[in-house]
């Protein structure tokens, strides 16, 4: 009688045990998603903050490339005022290709291209687009682990009843997807 | 196998090992008592709490230590190298979803790294001198990305607090070796039929450090692999990691700094190219990791 109490309460703590693992799996897994979410909003904050500086710094310079200074004050105010992760990502795209024109017609400028403050932010722009990258990057492994554990089994019944559905992953941008080359 | 299965199971190996190491710890201490002549339950008293505290010491200290004996100071964000090395360090931690290591520098003419700390949120990667200026920002990032997946694994524990537990295994075993080959004769005019104990408790003073040393480089050097791995995967650029290994490799120290404690927690062994391979190697050789890399 005592042995077939015993087994029960083991069955049953094994039984619980096991919900709790896979619960608590996937909600760990969700809020890692959100983690990184809100890890790329910060970067690209930062971003446009980093942006009116720059723009001060090398007003002064180019007289003559006020097209190249726009389109950057411009891609700037539309990551300002977007909504959406998705006008988000757009409009970073848009920063970072006004951005890689700016730092190119920079390559003229020799005065500028010595200027300390310049060369500064041109570092921690390249950081923080970097950082961009690495977080959108650590997203979408985030939600490649999520989507794994609510596809396979047993982890697919369980998120049936939680009524999670599989997320989205954030498309990266061809350029960005590209390694630096370097030759020796 | 995923991400999170690999940090389970290093987990459980680090766990695995820790007591591995405390039990022969302890057994070390035991036999060094009895061939003294200690009763078994007074080596016992002694023994357990001593090997226990000794981990646990290991533990506590083992960031300071490590960074002590590779005489490493805190990177300097006024010079530009180590501002960018700072940088990505921060990168590959958001790459890794890992809070940000401190980044610290060693003066060395050398390229190495390491990392090291108890958990991800006090850890620490340090870089040499020699590899801010020799390595370009693709290969500094590859080595990074090395350094922060073994922080990711829980590699980290596992290295600093068995470098510290090897090196008291060897001590006590040479301690207990010298008694006995030459003080030793207290515990055979005792006892007269105690003959072969003695000569158990030499073949143990020999051994164990040999066997708390191979099951530690065992583990060391396939972490080596799993980390190029695994960080060829944080940096999505298998190639960074094995130019920058290539760098290394023909880069040979013709004055190795360093401690040798801290070896086997650098990306590369500082003392000689690891080039064959050996069961006495704490790296795998580079060139099997140069084309396991290419291979990717």
């Amino acid at each position: 009688m005592i042995g077939i109490i015993i087994l029960a309460v083991i069955l049953v703590l094994l039984v619980i045990s096991f919900v709790a693992y896979y619960y608590n799996k996937i909600i760990r897994l969700e809020n890692r998603i959100d983690n990184s979410w809100a890890q790329i909003d910060v970067q690209l904050k930062r971003r446009a903050d980093l942006i009116p500086n720059l723009v001060e710094s090398v007003k002064g310079y180019m007289e003559h490339e006020k097209g190249v200074l726009e389109n950057v004050t411009k891609a700037r105010s539309a990551l300002m005022n977007a909504g959406t992760p998705r006008d988000n990502i757009k409009a970073n795209n848009q920063l970072t290709s006004a951005l890689k024109t700016l730092f190119a017609v920079a390559e003229n400028y020799p005065t500028l291209k010595a200027n300390e403050n310049f060369l500064q932010l041109q570092d921690e722009l390249t950081h923080t687009e970097d950082k961009i990258s690495y977080a959108r990057q650590h997203y979408n492994d985030s939600v490649l682990a999520f989507n794994n554990a609510i596809e396979t089994f047993p982890g697919r019944t369980f998120a049936r009843r939680m009524g999670k559905k599989e997320k989205q992953m954030l498309e990266i941008p061809e350029e960005a997807r590209e390694t630096p080359k370097v030759s020796f | 196998m995923t991400v999170e299965d690999q940090i389970r199971k290093n987990k459980r190996d680090t766990a695995f090992v820790c007591i591995f190491m405390l039990i022969l710890l302890f057994a070390v201490i035991f036999v060094f008592g009895f061939a003294l002549g200690f009763p078994p339950i007074f080596s016992m008293a002694i023994g357990l709490p001593l090997s226990v505290i000794y981990v646990l010491a290991s533990y506590s200290f083992s960031v300071q230590s490590v960074l002590s004996a590779a005489k490493a100071r805190p990177a300097d964000p006024r010079r530009r190298e180590e501002k960018l090395f700072m940088y990505k360090v921060e990168e590959m931690a958001i790459a890794a979803g890992l809070p940000v290591p401190k980044a610290y520098v060693q003066d060395s003419s050398d390229i190495n790294a390491f990392a090291t700390g108890k958990k991800p949120e006090d850890a620490v990667i340090c870089v040499t001198t020699g590899a801010l200026q020799k390595l370009n920002a693709e290969e500094l990032e590859g080595v990074m990305g090395h350094e922060m997946s073994h922080i990711l694994d829980r590699d980290i524990l596992l290295a600093t607090v068995t470098v510290g537990v090897v090196g008291a295994i060897a001590l006590i075993s040479e301690i207990l070796l010298r008694s006995l080959l030459w003080g030793g004769g207290r515990g055979r005019g005792r006892n007269e039929g105690g003959g072969w104990l003695i000569i158990i408790a030499i073949a143990f003073a020999i051994f164990a450090p040999l066997f708390s040393r191979l099951a530690y480089l065992f583990i060391s050097r396939r972490r080596e692999y799993l980390a190029d791995a695994n960080g060829a995967y944080l940096t999505r650029n298998p190639e960074g990691l094995a130019r920058a290994l290539e760098k290394i490799k023909a880069d040979l120290p013709d004055d190795p700094k360093g401690s040798p404690t801290v070896a086997p927690l650098y990306i590369a062994n500082p003392f000689k190219r690891s080039l064959r391979n050996s069961v006495w190697s704490t790296h795998p050789p580079i060139d099997e990791r140069i084309r396991r890399l290419r291979a990717m």
